[in-house]
């Protein structure tokens, strides 16, 4: 208990640090970057109003004023959880966002689940079959899955399910069918590492002693393989989801966009767009918060997991 | 403990399948319950809000209405309001017509039109500075404007979707705006899909469809699988390489319209060699029009001869330029260049390279690009093209970088060619990175912004095609075409060119 109470004291000081540091990089690089909020406000249509009316556009947004006094108030702000307001939309960026985390959420685990129907049955027949065709065969997919472009793969889903056998919808979010192409699509996009990943693990364990003396105790090798190998070896996998949280956020986008996903992606591609400040800068630190808060869950996990890390650790 | 992990992991999975379920469940009994007329479209840019003074979605989903409107000739018509009268330079009269409701069976008067004036003042910069009202007054039926300044355009300005009558006391304009349209909105998800149901008190007659989903999604290739699976009636902006298969469908069928956008080139007039009109005249000779329609657009565009869709009668008449390499040698010629050893245009010993910037947010762009660079070496002119992602901070902040652009504009959306005129050839304006500062255009735009007189503007906008014509400030290429791929089953509808009207009480399917 000590532990991870002492765990989620220094995950909170990082996290402290961590978005400061963050929130200031991007609020530099933005101002830097070309591009322009106040054309984008501006525009009717496509066409701009005035020069004049950009300077005062520019004046009531604060966006006169040097980098760090914007970036100062933005903090303060933010210190009173106030994300600030979508310039384009008007709307409290904290409301943008909340209503569209659910969906990505959603999206993610339908992805996770994806994930691991295809990744743990390939990897384990890749470790079992070891230098034999089911193990070409998972490492072909795994190179295939991790060379095919996400928005091209989830088009020849569309043109298979959809147009050609007419079982699952184009696009959309509504019911359980509209979440299977786009988690398949996103699953088989994740699944190439921790195929690899399983697969190594599940080598090497499959070498142990302990496996070694499973079988002079007798065990059958499903049994084995289940219950002993594959258990141990899927921690990795867990850690391995802690890391690539971050990476996972960011290759949902396209996702999101092709199936027309109300989640966060196709939101955060049209803040940058548009150069809406506050909702880019209110994007980068929900996903920090929940990259962090990901990570300390898994650390936290562990302890509950694997009893090895707890005591050995509470001992020394 | 591993075994707890596993159990929390599996709760979790079936709590969500659960939820899941559920709603699936729920929104099934919803859609075979109704067996009446309906249509979905597909449209390409998500609405974020359906506030009306906000996104475009409120005119487009036939929610809510302007005061006037442009018909299929582009010319302004009445709509909420049925006759106007300018009285001064600057004071405006309209009288709404008699019978118009909002959604919640209450009269449109002055009154309820000036109070949505004022939000959208407030809320909307945009608008607001293009409307230029300085004070509005209520009477019965009858609404006054008066503007800032004397301001002929005003009337077309008020064509703008944000400018439409909405029902200020309403709680949630956002998602359900109340407003006076043939359909009002039954539900919104942000930037995914809107549902609209028939108002039975339409003024105009009530819509023949019950239902209208419009659904969004920004991948041209999706749209057109979903019309083909039958998920969508009708999908806007068709890539023209998805369009084969709708074509052969003969469920199916294509409408390709000319849009009011233009594709052209932008000079540079701060470059020495750009401010020779026959410079520009000769790079202008050599865009081949015929060969950019058909092979960049599959012949889904229209050449374009200058600013302004063709169909517009201050277009002007003159035929787009023909590509005719021959002349633009000798207009270079004439410019004082020479052929060099190397077969390279050269003046006073510098060979003339330009600097052509592109971007991809429309793909056609860098390939007119590049099919324009391929031109130019042929006679001796070297064009170096850059791909920039933000061309609009690019073009202003870079200056001096660059010498031509290939840009795109709505250049007449609300069927006046005078807020162009303005941004985009008078030195100050906001469109007009290049520094084009030509006197008699300048004057001309200056008498169109003091002149009312419908006609009188028809003339001078006409007047101003013929200049730009003359002097090639900008190498006008072509009007992409708006693509629509349509079931065969709706019926009494057609895609317009200004893409403000797409749900109307007149559409029906068979």
């Amino acid at each position: 208990m000590r532990k991870a109470v002492s765990i989620i004291g220094s995950r909170l000081f990082q996290l402290i640090i961590m978005i400061l540091i963050l929130s200031f990089a991007t609020f530099v690089l933005m101002k830097i970057t070309p591009g322009d909020p106040v054309r984008a406000l501006l525009k009717v249509d496509d066409v701009i109003s005035t020069t004049d009316d950009k300077e005062r556009v520019m004046k009531e947004y604060g966006f006169d004023k040097p980098i760090l006094v914007q970036y100062v108030q933005w903090l303060w702000n933010v210190a009173q959880l106030d994300l600030g307001e979508s310039i384009i939309s008007k709307r409290p960026v904290l409301d943008i966002i909340l209503d569209r985390l659910p969906a990505t959420f959603a999206l993610s685990v339908g992805g996770m689940i994806a994930l691991f129907v295809i990744a743990v049955p390939l990897g384990v027949l890749g470790a079992v079959y070891e230098g034999r065709w089911p193990d070409y065969i998972s490492r072909w997919f795994a190179i295939l899955g991790a060379s095919i472009p996400s928005f091209w793969l989830g088009l020849l889903l569309i043109y298979f399910f959809s147009l050609k056998w007419n079982l699952l919808p184009v696009m959309g979010k509504g019911t359980l069918a509209h979440f299977v192409l786009p988690s398949i699509t996103l699953g088989i996009a994740m699944a190439p590492l921790y195929i690899k990943i399983l697969r190594e693990r599940l080598v090497s364990t499959l070498q142990s002693t302990y496996i070694e003396s499973a079988y002079a105790r007798g065990l059958g090798k499903g049994r084995i393989l289940l219950f002993h190998a594959l258990r141990g070896s899927l921690v990795p996998l867990v850690t391995m989801f802690g890391l690539s949280i971050g990476s996972l956020l960011g290759g949902i986008t396209v996702i999101e966009i092709l199936f027309s996903w109300p989640g966060m992606g196709e939101m955060i591609v049209q803040a940058v767009m548009q150069r809406d400040y506050p909702l880019i800068q209110g994007y980068i630190m929900v996903v920090g918060l929940l990259v962090v808060m990901t990570n300390l869950i898994v650390d936290l996990l562990y302890l509950i997991i694997d009893p090895q890390i707890r005591h050995g650790k509470e001992i020394s | 403990m591993k075994l707890k992990k596993v159990l929390i992991f599996s709760i979790f999975i079936v709590l969500l399948l659960t939820i899941i379920g559920c709603r699936s469940a729920n929104e099934k009994t919803a859609s075979q319950e109704s067996n009446e007329k309906s249509v979905t479209m597909l449209f390409s840019f998500a609405s974020k809000t359906m506030d009306p003074h906000q996104d475009w979605m409120g005119v487009r989903a036939g929610v809510a209405e302007t005061l006037v409107r442009i018909d299929g000739n582009l010319e302004i018509q009445p709509w909420l309001a049925e006759a106007w009268e300018r009285k001064d330079g600057k004071t405006w009269t309209f009288k709404i017509r008699e019978g118009v409701t909002f959604h919640d069976g209450t009269p449109v008067d002055g009154e309820a039109v000036k109070a949505s004036f004022e939000r959208v003042l407030e809320t909307n910069e945009a608008v607001s500075s293009s409307l230029k009202i300085e004070s509005m007054e209520a009477d019965g039926q009858e609404i006054t404007f008066v503007n800032t300044e004397e301001y002929p355009a005003f009337l077309s300005e008020l064509v703008h979707t944000n400018a439409s009558i909405v029902k200020v006391e309403a709680e949630s304009i956002g998602e359900q705006p109340i407003a006076t349209g043939p359909f009002k909105v039954t539900s919104f998800i942000s930037e995914t899909e809107v549902n609209l149901e028939r108002y039975e008190d339409y003024w105009d007659g009530a819509a023949k469809l019950d239902q209208v989903k419009i659904k969004f999604n920004s991948d041209g290739n999706v749209r057109a699988l979903a019309l083909q699976s039958g998920e969508a009636d009708i999908a806007y902006h068709l890539p023209p390489e998805s369009l084969e298969p709708i074509e052969s469908n003969d469920k199916l069928r294509v409408e390709s319209v000319p849009s009011l956008r233009v594709h052209f080139l932008l000079y540079n007039n701060a470059n020495p060699a750009l401010q020779d009109v026959n410079v520009r005249r000769a790079l202008d000779l050599l865009v081949n029009r015929p060969v950019a329609v058909k092979e960049i657009m599959n012949g889904h565009a229209t050449e374009a001869a200058g600013p302004f869709n063709p169909n517009f009668a201050f277009a002007g008449e003159t035929e787009p330029t023909s590509y005719d390499p021959e002349m633009a040698e000798k207009l270079l010629k004439e410019a004082g260049y020479r052929k060099n050893a190397d077969g390279k245009m050269e003046k006073e010993g510098k060979v003339l390279t330009l600097k052509l910037a592109t971007y991809s947010g429309r793909p056609e762009l860098p390939l007119l690009a590049q099919y324009l660079q391929g031109e130019a070496a042929s006679v001796g002119v070297d064009i170096e093209i850059v791909t920039i992602e933000n061309i609009d901070s690019y073009l202003w902040e870079r200056q001096d970088e660059w010498d031509m652009v290939t840009y795109s504009n709505l250049t007449a959306p609300r069927g006046d060619g005078g807020y162009f005129l303005n941004v985009a050839y008078l030195p100050e304006g906001a469109l007009n990175p290049g520094q084009i500062d030509i006197r008699e255009l300048n004057e001309l735009t200056e008498q169109l912004n003091t002149t009312a007189d419908p006609e009188k503007r028809m003339e001078l906008q006409e007047g101003a095609v013929n200049v730009i014509q003359k002097e090639v400030p900008h190498s006008f290429i072509l009007h992409p075409h708006i693509i629509v791929g349509v079931n065969d089953r709706v019926k009494d509808w057609e895609p317009g060119s200004e893409e403000y009207y797409l749900i109307t009480n007149k559409m029906d399917v068979k």
